[in-house]
């Protein structure tokens, strides 16, 4: 084996989504999840798998139409956690998506960026089950290799062959976000050709569903599940757990064009930052920082932002927090600019949800229709924006390319915004 | 020695264990399938099956008696030394 003159390109590279995939609570494959999202549907319903009676919330983002037999036969199954299994089922139709064969994917130039916050929880959960059960339970020898974290991206990694960076992203709600920035770096810098980037997460389990009610935020409206999450209205009561995965292949746009690849838009900006205050409360000068960095990271003046697809995720802190961030980055303008939660449809994937938000704002880039923030009932004096509540908004009026904010904000103080501009063909 | 009886349960268990794990039709199994090169089974899916014998039979095999836990023939004549060592 040579070492290969391997130069870190300084310039910076443009870089464009050639594919996506999309494992949904509102439906699985790209024109089903953005034909309930442009046109205002919930995909949130009543847990069946297991016993909710002792739970506060009986209610999540479930994805009812990913059957995972259609894409593994029973003995991938038994190796595949379900967070693997979407991982691997979106990877696989975004890379069809993008009109990539299975051959040109693999490769040292191809990475794999993967976000998720509770990993192969549900595996986790299993064979500590078996554990504490004293015998009881069944014990397995795949426990490890199906719980890791880096288990999703390792696996994709595998089936498809791309042997580039292979990285696992974990930053709580941010993870999804985070992975398509740090992605969108080794593509921009010359580290990687093309990187298959997202998030996904797989949290509705009975353990993390009872974790999260000693946290009280997560909304009780459980005899109406569709008009639970209700981001941005002051009768918000916090949001709904979902599970899902996001993936979009990342690649210059010059070996785009070369190839005659579809181009959905362009990633312009990516900033990252950390509040280093709380754990869990938000700080607006955290979340107001990465904005501006996703910004000035894309050479993008504020004004230039046409759509903000929003954190969003109807707890009373997060909603007033990112509209006071909005507001400090852009100022009077914050007024003008349409900012949208997909979580009111969607609910919250954890490690999912930045990367399936981005997903979002490329296809309201894309179609000119933005989603809108459903079940907005109550004027909040703190959440004062224009947050899309009439409906699906049809901007074919605005002419020429539009240039959208795609915002994150996870636990920890992890904020990931990544900004995007359609491609003028 | 075990009455033939016993040993039969053995094989039948064994060929049970085997399908179920590696999910394949116990008609495509003879005394000298071998789990890696005639049935895919890599080295995690030699562990659960030495797992699930463990368990079934109440045995223990220990780390350097798995490489030998790789055709019916010689798992069950294993498991039968096993038993009989326990």
């Amino acid at each position: 084996m040579k070492v290969e003159d391997v130069q870190p390109n300084m310039t910076k590279r443009r870089v464009v989504v050639t594919g996506i995939g999309v494992v949904s609570p509102v439906g699985v494959g790209t024109e089903k999840f953005w034909s309930a999202l442009s046109a205002g549907r919930s995909g949130i319903s009543a847990i069946e798998d297991f016993d909710t009676s002792a739970l506060r919330t009986t209610i999540a983002g479930v994805c009812r139409d990913f059957h995972s037999e259609e894409f593994f036969d029973e003995r991938e199954l038994s190796r595949l956690d379900r967070v693997s299994q979407m991982a691997l089922a979106a990877t696989e139709m975004a890379v069809k998506d993008a009109a990539l064969k299975a051959g040109d994917v693999g490769g040292f130039d191809t990475g794999v960026i993967l976000g998720t916050g509770f990993g192969g929880q549900r595996s986790i959960e299993d064979f500590c089950g078996a554990f504490f059960s004293n015998g009881q339970g069944r014990r397995s020898a795949i426990a490890i290799p199906k719980s890791m974290y880096n288990a999703p991206s390792s696996n994709i990694a595998i089936r498809f062959k791309a042997r580039g960076p292979n990285i696992t992203v974990t930053t709580a709600c941010s993870s999804g976000a985070n992975a398509i920035g740090q992605a969108f770096y080794l593509v921009r810098y010359g580290h990687a050709e093309r990187v298959i980037a997202g998030g996904a997460d797989s949290p509705i389990t009975p353990v993390v569903m009872d974790a999260w009610k000693e946290m009280r935020v997560l909304s009780t409206k459980n005899e109406q599940p569709a008009r639970a999450c209700k981001p941005f209205s002051a009768n918000r009561d916090g949001f709904v757990l979902a599970e899902g995965a996001g993936i979009v292949i990342l690649e210059t746009l010059e070996s785009a064009v070369a190839r005659g690849a579809p181009i959905y838009a362009e990633i312009m900006g990516y900033g990252s930052t950390a509040d280093a205050a709380h754990i869990t409360f938000p700080d607006p000068e955290g979340e107001a920082t990465a904005m501006m960095r996703a910004l000035s990271d894309g050479s993008l003046q504020p004004s230039e932002i046409d759509y903000i697809n929003a954190h969003g995720t109807a707890t009373k802190l997060n909603d007033a927090s990112e509209t006071e961030a909005i507001k400090r980055v852009f100022g009077s303008r914050a007024y003008e600019i349409p900012v949208s939660s997909s979580k009111s449809m969607l609910g919250h994937s954890m490690g999912a949800s930045g990367a399936i938000e981005l997903i979002a704002a490329t296809m309201a880039i894309k179609t000119k229709v933005l989603p809108p923030t459903i079940n907005y009932e109550e004027p909040d004096p703190q959440c004062d924006l224009d947050y899309v509540t009439e409906g699906p908004r049809d901007v074919s009026r605005l002419t020429g390319v539009m240039t959208a904010m795609s915002n994150s904000f996870g636990f920890g103080g992890n904020n990931a915004v990544l900004t995007l501009r359609g491609i003028s063909v | 020695m075990m009455t033939s009886e016993a040993v039969q349960s053995i094989e039948v268990t064994v060929r049970s264990i085997i399908c179920s794990e590696l999910r394949v039709e116990p008609g495509i199994l003879t005394n000298t399938t071998h789990l890696m090169k005639d049935l895919g089974a890599d080295s995690l899916d030699a562990l659960n099956i030495a797992l699930r014998l463990e368990e079934t039979f109440e045995i223990k095999i220990p780390d350097e008696a798995i490489p030998n836990f790789l055709t019916i023939e010689d798992i069950i004549t294993g498991v039968r030394n096993h038993m009989s060592h326990t």
